[in-house]
């Protein structure tokens, strides 16, 4: 069983909102993980996110965020942070995100033992294949921003002697840079 | 005087469904749903190799993600007349059936289950008393005084140290909460183990489909999952053994928890049983395949109108003209150009936007009908229609449903009490009953066929000159969803969702017939229009699931939704 999850958020049918997923795959392009590691695109899951966070050792996930700063800047986020907010109203099982996941884990004593977010603000979230150049710009930051969560943690992280090709199923046309 | 509500999620970047009730002495008297949010994803997949439509379909929805790869390659494959392997339906039957029941337990247990449970009222809960109820209701092994003690104990640390954490939101001590401290205690207690249940559920997901929420086995004309009982890489008799064994432990969840925490609340509130009926016109198609033909279903589909349970029209097969013919959708009161009502071949998806008026355009969502008929789809329609053609285990299911929360309420009840509020959080319980007995014998099916040598899994497609026309449809947790393809010369010139929270959250049309949320609310109580509980009560009821789209995290976000009494 896996006890760390490398996990990337977000609708890759929805331009800027597919960062997470992008920075996924650039990351397998060009990394190894041990059998220890989960690396795994979940999408737009909800509260369907529960069973990867759940009596987990460490959680990094990959996702957009939504922050006062311009598109494409890069923001870590700790548990703690994660949980100070509280949840809203819930209508359709879209609302409960991880927020709202971490705290009814929280609850029931199996909240993740630590958990980051590596976020990056997006430019454009309507429908649309392709991010935008200055959040695609982000991807290599993103990317180092993994590894470097990784390394602190004490898991090894071996580069690729030849990066794998970097093509998302969903766009012929999405450049993922290096 | 009458009071108007908004109930308005601004959540992620843009909300998803606001609901705005007109209140008149503490009863709604109209209503409107409105999808906030622009999708027309459908556009994204024109010009592609049908082949590859399903992989964009699944991402429509990160919740309902196998449901719309399913449906796409049934609508390819209907277009193709193309038979798929039994190997191929069998599979794709135990994903259905795995990530069904997982998602009517998380509706449930943690979307829906608190708008009747009061969480705090548990803290008053005598644990013994508690165990005392469960055990009569139950022999889940689950049950017993110290793990009530232990769950009772959590939640007093946290209201002591302030923090109610999840739970901070809830319309905890309002007045329309009705449940005795120890069954509050007890649904808390279930709630936390049924997380466990969910990732079971994922698991036969991920040993199928290959990986999950997003799975990785389908095909145009099959699946890809190679079966050779001799290989540890390829699908092999410990992993369907794996996945048996997942199967089995999730029945006896649903059989000894679910099933009777469902009673229990239906029971305890019977007033909910004849409130939110709405629309009593009821649509759903036949799915579960038993061959490869699309002729023959484990579960039954059909039409009822009226609430009128003696007279079902059946949906029979893939292909069937009955189906085919009478879905339309409206535009009249949607943000499209145009007023049209239109099949689905026949649609375009060209957006208008203008502001929210109650009495023009006010929803993204499009109205479909069915002959021009408002229909109610999801669990409730499947097991009327069932039930309205005898299929036996809905039939059992629901019979022993009506018992056991007749005897909690001292009352008896009738299938009629099923067009209701409580009636559809009691419908999707019977249809996770009758599920998880089929997903036994679609595991025998498919382990005797592969026993019997047969490791076929694909057939190839091929796409002829010129212009084909298919639509596949599937019998998905949220009811009745269609894709609708129009191929010429091999690539995809027209595509088409119609989901099945369309059928439900749609607004009015040409006709001004409200959809089945808007009538459903009509005749609600609203005991507090700051805290409109029962608004909500009715809108979980249906397993709301609109925005299908996007998700930036909001982290700092100081509101992330908003009720507006005006």
């Amino acid at each position: 069983m896996p006890t760390t999850y490398v996990l990337s958020l977000g609708n890759v049918l929805m331009s800027d909102d597919g960062l997470g997923p992008a920075v996924l795959r650039a990351f397998e392009a060009q990394y190894v993980v041990g059998p220890d590691v989960e690396v795994i695109d979940l999408g737009t899951p909800g509260l369907d996110l529960s069973p990867w966070l759940a009596d987990a050792d460490r959680v990094i996930l990959i996702d957009t965020v939504k922050a006062e700063l311009p598109p494409g800047s890069l923001r870590l986020y700790k548990k703690e942070h994660l949980l100070s907010r509280a949840p809203g109203v819930r209508v359709s099982p879209h609302d409960p995100g991880v927020k709202e996941t971490l705290l009814a884990l929280d609850f029931a004593g199996r909240a993740p033992r630590d958990i980051e977010l590596i976020g990056v603000v997006p430019a454009v979230t309507t429908m649309g294949l392709d991010l935008t150049p200055e959040v695609a710009a982000a991807i290599p930051a993103a990317v180092h921003a993994v590894v470097a969560a990784l390394e602190r943690a004490g898991i090894a992280v071996r580069a690729r002697p030849e990066p794998l090709a970097v093509d998302p199923w969903w766009s012929t046309d999405v450049k993922i840079p290096a | 005087m009458s009071t108007h509500i908004t109930v308005d999620p601004v959540t992620r970047i843009e909300g998803h469904l606001r609901i705005d009730v007109e209140v008149d002495h503490g009863v709604v008297t109209k209503a409107w749903s409105s999808g906030q949010m622009f999708r027309g994803i459908e556009r994204i997949l024109q010009g592609r190799d049908p082949r590859d439509a399903w992989l964009f379909t699944q991402r429509f929805c990160g919740v309902c993600t196998t449901v719309h790869a399913i449906a796409s390659v049934r609508a390819v494959e209907n277009a193709l007349h193309l038979e798929i392997p039994k190997n191929a339906e069998y599979i794709r039957n135990l994903i259905v059936i795995a990530h069904a029941l997982h998602d009517h337990i998380v509706h449930f247990y943690q979307l829906s289950a608190l708008d009747w449970v009061d969480v705090v009222s548990a803290l008053k809960a005598d644990p013994a008393k508690t165990n005392a109820l469960a055990t009569s209701l139950s022999d889940w092994p689950g049950n017993s005084t110290p793990q009530f003690q232990a769950v009772k104990d959590r939640l007093a640390g946290f209201v002591a140290r302030g923090q109610l954490g999840i739970f901070t939101n809830g319309y905890w001590g309002h007045s329309a909460m009705k449940l005795a401290p120890e069954v509050n205690l007890l649904a808390v207690s279930h709630y936390l183990q049924a997380l466990d249940y969910q990732r079971k559920a994922n698991q036969v997901v991920a040993i199928l489909g290959g990986k999950t929420p997003n799975i990785q086995n389908l095909a145009v004309g099959g699946v890809a999952n190679a079966i050779n009982l001799d290989n540890d890489a390829t699908l092999n008799m410990t992993k369907l053994y794996q996945v048996k064994e997942l199967l089995d432990e999730m029945k006896a969840f649903i059989e000894q928890v679910y099933f009777v925490d469902v009673c229990a609340v239906a029971g305890m509130y019977p007033d909910w049983l004849k409130v939110g009926a709405g629309v009593t016109n009821y649509l759903s198609v036949p799915d579960l395949p038993l061959d490869s033909t699309g002729r023959n279903f484990d579960f039954p589909g059909g039409t009822i109108f009226n609430g009128d349970l003696s007279h079902v029209t059946p949906i029979t097969t893939f292909g069937d003209p009955y189906f085919q013919k009478n879905v339309s959708e409206s535009i009249a009161h949607s943000w499209y150009d145009g007023d049209w009502q239109r099949h689905p071949y026949e649609e375009d998806t060209v957006p208008k936007y203008s502001d929210y008026n109650a009495d023009g355009k006010y929803s993204w969502i499009k109205a479909p009908r069915f002959d021009g008929h408002v229909m109610q789809v999801g669990p409730l329609a499947q097991v009327l229609v069932g039930f309205a053609q005898g299929h036996e285990p809905t039939k059992r299911w629901a019979v022993k449903t009506l018992a056991t929360a007749g005897k909690i309420a001292g009352a008896t009840l009738t299938p009629a009490v099923l067009h209701s509020t409580l009636g559809r959080h009691a419908a999707r319980m019977i249809r996770c009953c009758v599920l998880s007995e089929l997903a036994a014998k679609h595991w025998t099916l498919l382990a005797e066929n592969i026993g019997r040598g047969d490791t076929t899994i694909f057939n190839e497609p091929v796409f002829p000159k010129g212009e084909q026309q298919g639509f596949g449809f599937h019998e998905a947790p949220r009811g009745t969803l269609s894709h609708w393809i129009v191929i010429e010369n091999g690539t995809i010139k027209n595509y088409q969702a119609v989901v099945p929270s369309t059928w439900n959250a749609g607004p009015r049309d040409a006709k001004n017939q409200p959809g089945p949320y808007e009538a459903s609310l009509v005749g609600n109580p609203v005991a507090d229009t700051e805290k409109p509980l029962e608004v909500i009560r009715t809108i979980h009821s249906f397993d709301p699931c609109i925005a299908c789209a996007i998700h930036t995290l909001d982290v700092d976000g100081h509101e992330v939704s908003r009720v507006r009494a005006l």
